[in-house]
């Protein structure tokens, strides 16, 4: 128990807001929020962790959601000795009523410590510290509330996508209706871990990909269209009246240099084949500018944070697929992928560092699918190429 | 894809019993049966609680209340 705590006190100073001022409001009337604080203390002073990780913690018949946490100075700190995590699967675009946060943070209150954060990376409700005991009766308040928990551990991790097509008019594709079917289909893969590591779906409804999908999902999927952007110009005409520079603001800032400005007619003409939509002149003339009209998604695959090896960014496996419920196409895909991953993973290894390990080609064959230029991830630097025949 | 059989179930149980903890991709290729079938297995071993799930840097499963190994 900490009554004390300098080091802590500097993390409320400045302007912005703190959370260990939020975790003192709640030490007020939690016991184990005060041993929270009693902990962090020591971790600074002592500059290591307290905390162990992993461990044997969970509900009946699910190996996801729940994310143990055990005190290394349970004699010190006994309100906090076990702080697990419980992850919640959010609603498709985390659209909530109030009377289901309220219902949420009831239930904590009971059987946690009414500590949470909305949300973590992933994209879930986290519900942040209850005992091993109050697992199982926090589940099946929960599951009778009508939630679930997320994905954790090697296991597919709960999908996230953006607003999508709900507050965006930009989405090319309907990411909550996607997501959440995604949800539905694979709940045994989000509860039941059973591959080398973790795996993460997200969508994004358009390349300007506000859940940063690309840098975040091993298979990543952003809305595009196939055809050609949709340019108004009576719409482009009213920009330059009101002062904007086309030239040097759209034109020259167009990286695949797919826009041509006609100032003699006002015109802004469009080489549908150099344009790679990646929506810059979409979002400085977005009344003049539009995505076209044959809209589907763009499949990448492979982005991660670094554990194994280093960072990665998502790149192209399928160019254009269509986005329509059933979703079939990108199931079977999905399907395929993770018997491949599961096959020739190894323990803790993410579906880019496999790729890399046994190639892409290698990676393409399996998958079925022929190569092509989208796929490049960057030009290569080997100038000796061999041809298979 | 075949159904779970309580046969299936049992030679999963008779494998964990033999090791610590084991990836579901380890339990299929000591018993020489379909991963997928054997997904199916754990998943209901879990759901009648005679397996549990354990985090150790990834996730293995274990029987139920034999002892850890790190």
């Amino acid at each position: 128990m900490a009554d004390e705590t300098p080091l802590l006190d500097e993390l409320e100073k400045g302007p912005w807001p703190s959370y260990v001022t939020e975790i003192k409001r709640m030490a007020k009337k939690n016991a184990a929020a005060k041993d929270l604080l009693g902990i962090q203390e020591q971790s600074y002073k002592d500059r290591v962790t307290h905390w162990k990780h992993g461990g044997i913690v969970g509900v009946t018949g699910y190996g996801a959601g729940v994310i143990g946490r055990y005190c290394d100075s349970p004699e010190k700190f006994p309100d906090a000795a076990s702080f697990h995590t419980m992850r919640i699967n959010q609603p498709a675009g985390w659209f909530y009523t109030t009377k289901s946060l309220r219902t949420i943070c009831d239930i904590w209150e009971k059987y946690g410590s009414g500590m949470t954060n909305f949300h973590g990376s992933t994209g879930d409700i986290i519900l942040l510290g209850t005992t091993t005991e109050n697992l199982q009766p926090c589940f099946d308040t929960l599951t009778e509330a009508g939630f679930d928990l997320g994905g954790s551990g090697s296991a597919l991790r709960t999908p996230a996508g953006c607003v999508g097509q709900a507050r965006c008019e930009w989405s090319n594709i309907d990411t909550l209706g996607l997501i959440h079917d995604l949800t539905m289909e694979f709940q045994d893969e989000i509860h039941r871990p059973r591959w080398p590591y973790k795996f993460k779906i997200k969508a994004s409804g358009c390349p300007n990909d506000c859940v940063a999908a690309i840098a975040r999902a091993d298979f990543t999927i952003i809305g595009t269209w196939r055809d050609a952007l949709r340019i108004d110009q009576a719409a482009v005409q009213e920009y330059v009246k009101k002062g904007l520079d086309i030239q040097e603001l759209v034109v020259r800032r167009c990286p695949s240099e797919a826009l041509v400005w006609d100032a003699k007619t006002q015109e802004l003409k469009l080489l549908v084949d150099d344009c790679v939509r990646c929506m810059h002149c979409i979002n400085v003339m977005p009344k003049a500018v539009r995505p076209g009209i044959e809209k589907g998604a763009t499949i990448l695959v492979g982005g991660k944070a670094p554990i194994i090896k280093g960072a990665y960014l998502s790149w192209v496996l399928v160019p254009f697929m269509k986005v329509e419920p059933p979703y079939d196409e990108m199931k079977d895909l999905l399907r395929k992928i993770w018997e491949w991953w599961d096959e020739n993973g190894r323990t803790r290894e993410r579906l880019a560092e496999l790729i890399e390990r046994l190639g892409f080609k290698t990676f393409l064959r399996e998958m079925g699918l022929k190569p092509v230029p989208q796929m490049v991830k960057y030009p290569r630097s080997n100038p000796y190429v061999f041809f298979d025949r | 894809m075949a159904e779970v059989t309580d046969e299936l179930k049992e030679k999963v149980i008779k494998y964990l019993e033999t090791v610590p903890h084991a990836k579901n991709r380890d339990v299929a290729r000591a018993l020489g049966d379909e991963k997928a079938l054997v997904d199916k297995a754990i998943a209901a071993l879990a759901k009648e609680d005679k397996i549990e799930y354990i985090y150790l840097g990834a996730s293995f499963v274990k029987l139920k209340g034999k002892k850890m190994v790190d």
